[in-house]
């Protein structure tokens, strides 16, 4: 049993430490029989907002190479709408379930969490902040899904914000922390006998196993300095991606986009993690997870 | 492959990139399918022989006898880019309409790629061949041309089931037409696909959403066919 949530008064027990992403897995029932839920430890819904949101216009997916962009403006039903249609899905799981809320506004996001607390199951709020949010932005709206909701809140951090987020939201009261977000990037389109010759550019989310040495870096750096759990997220494509995120002090992983190509990660994921944890394999450390990172180590 | 995909349905095959991609049937073949890719599509990279692995059948394919009755009178409507998604519905019903709209002559597929039971109607927009299109366009042709407008409502009243594969900034201009001709049309009389990027096959991405003046859809669960009249302007 692994604790996410041990300073708040329920807490937040999973079995497994291992969730799909927010974004990746939409309200839980989307992969049918091709994805054991009671194997994972959680899910997390797709982003949502008090309020229903269009999709953006356009092209909303750019693939280059390895990697990808998506840029969709997370469309979704709106709290009501999500809570009539997945509700009786959700009370239904084996597995806690953990809300993604688009932390826009304090008030709506206060309200969307008030709503939520009250759906059976819904274990914990997840909130997703814009890359813009100051740090007294980013609290207010932790504390309004605090208070409103009664849930343990974790704090989904924007890729570039980890060193001025996480340590601050850490010491203000937040249950736990997922590092980090999708980046924001661009990249050109292949033209996949599109318009040859047209150069073309797609800007969104960031997703691709570049990130996993990036996420590594990140864990490394803050998963053991932070005096809350740390969820990693970004790139995460094996089991042994997963066990490498734990060894470095991740209490739990977050599989992204990445699974979408091969949905039956998670069961794979799933099924190395249940494993007692003396069977990991050893993970050999470039860096010690303490070492400060100074000019000559960076 | 359990299942093959039936016209309109798609499987998601991983061809070596960071996501899957949707794959069309254009010809069923023994327990599996034909299909048509651009040039530079992931596919065209594949060598002869090669495993491929696909999820699907996936999505909401054509629907030509939901009751279980068949029909006899199909009309199938393409441009030429798109006519590759109709090729499974060439010969699914007795009597086969398929209309072809392309740009100019030379983008018009050769009539020798049909099944003989099948009548085409050739539409070019510069009418440099065939009917003059666009198809929905109305008014007095220039000398020697002849519109698509008139031949296409004489076959809108006569199909049974109308299919199509088109852009789908027409589609709108298209459903006005079926409801201008047929009245009091009925569902899924009129059926069109639309042809997206669709990466997760699960409506989970959101990332294939197609906004029609009912609302938005999502291509990989709610379609990739709709029912035309879900474009219909409000
Ligand atoms: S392809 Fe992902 S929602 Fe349709």
């Amino acid at each position: 049993m692994i604790e996410l949530a041990p300073n708040h008064k329920y807490g937040l027990a999973i079995d497994v430490p291992l969730m799909p992403a927010s974004g990746a897995f939409g309200y839980g029932d989307a992969y049918g029989d091709l994805v054991d839920i009671s194997g994972l430890g959680a899910i997390v819904t797709n982003p949502i907002s008090l309020q229903p949101r269009q999709a953006t216009q356009g092209r909303r997916i750019a693939v280059h190479e390895d990697s990808f962009v998506v840029h969709t403006g997370w469309p979704n039903p709106g709290a009501r709408r999500v809570i009539r249609d997945y509700g009786a899905t959700w009370e239904r799981l084996t597995v806690p379930v953990i809300v993604h809320l688009l932390a826009n506004h304090t008030s709506e996001v206060a309200r969307a969490a008030a709503l939520f607390s009250a759906v059976p199951n819904v274990r914990a709020i997840e909130l997703g902040f814009t890359a813009a949010a100051s740090r007294k932005r980013a609290v207010e709206l932790v504390t309004a899904a605090a208070v409103e909701g009664d849930l343990p809140v974790i704090a989904q951090i924007p890729f570039d914000r980890v060193d001025d987020l996480a340590p601050y939201l850490a010491r203000q009261g937040v249950d736990a922390l997922t590092l980090t977000a999708p980046p924001r990037a661009v990249l050109p389109v292949d033209e996949n006998g599109e318009d040859p010759g047209v150069a073309r550019f797609g800007r969104g989310r960031l997703y691709g196993r570049a990130l996993f040495p990036l996420l590594l870096n990140t864990l490394s750096r803050w998963a053991v300095k932070l005096p809350v759990p740390v969820i990693a997220c970004g790139g995460i494509a094996s089991p042994d991606d997963a066990l490498a995120c734990l060894t470095l002090g991740a209490a739990a992983v977050q599989v992204d986009a990445l699974l979408w190509r091969d949905p039956s990660l998670l069961d794979r994921i799933a099924r190395a993690l249940a494993k007692p944890r003396a069977a990991y394999p050893a993970v050999t450390h470039l860096l010690s997870p303490n070492e400060p990172e100074t000019e000559e180590n960076v | 492959m359990d299942q093959a995909p039936e016209a309109g349905e798609f499987m998601l095959a991983d061809l070596g990139g960071p996501v899957r991609e949707a794959l069309f049937p254009s010809t069923p073949v023994g327990d599996g399918f034909d299909t048509v890719v651009p040039p530079g599509h992931g596919a065209t990279r594949l060598l002869p022989g090669a495993t491929v692995d696909m999820l699907g059948p996936l999505g909401r394919g054509f629907r030509l006898a939901p009751t279980g009755y068949p029909i006899a009178r199909l009309l199938l409507i393409a441009g030429a880019e798109s006519l590759p998604l109709l090729g499974p519905l060439f010969q699914a019903a007795p009597s086969v309409v398929l209309v072809v709209e392309a740009a100019t002559r030379a983008q018009l597929p050769p009539p020798n790629r049909f099944p003989p039971t099948v009548e085409l109607t050739l539409v070019t927009r510069d009418g440099s061949a065939g009917y003059l299109g666009p198809l929905e366009a109305e008014g007095a042709a220039p000398a020697g041309l002849e519109r698509a407008h008139t031949r296409l409502v004489e076959l809108v009243a006569w199909a049974e089931r109308i299919c199509v594969a088109h852009d789908p900034s027409r589609y709108p201009a298209l459903a006005a037409l079926v409801k201008r001709v047929r009245l009091q049309p009925h569902a899924d009389l009129a059926q069109a696909i639309v042809r997206v990027p669709m990466p997760c096959g699960a409506g989970v991405c959101d990332v294939c959403r197609v906004a029609t003046p009912r609302g938005e859809r999502r291509a990989c669960v709610d379609g990739p066919v709709f029912d035309l009249l879900d474009f219909l302007p409000e």
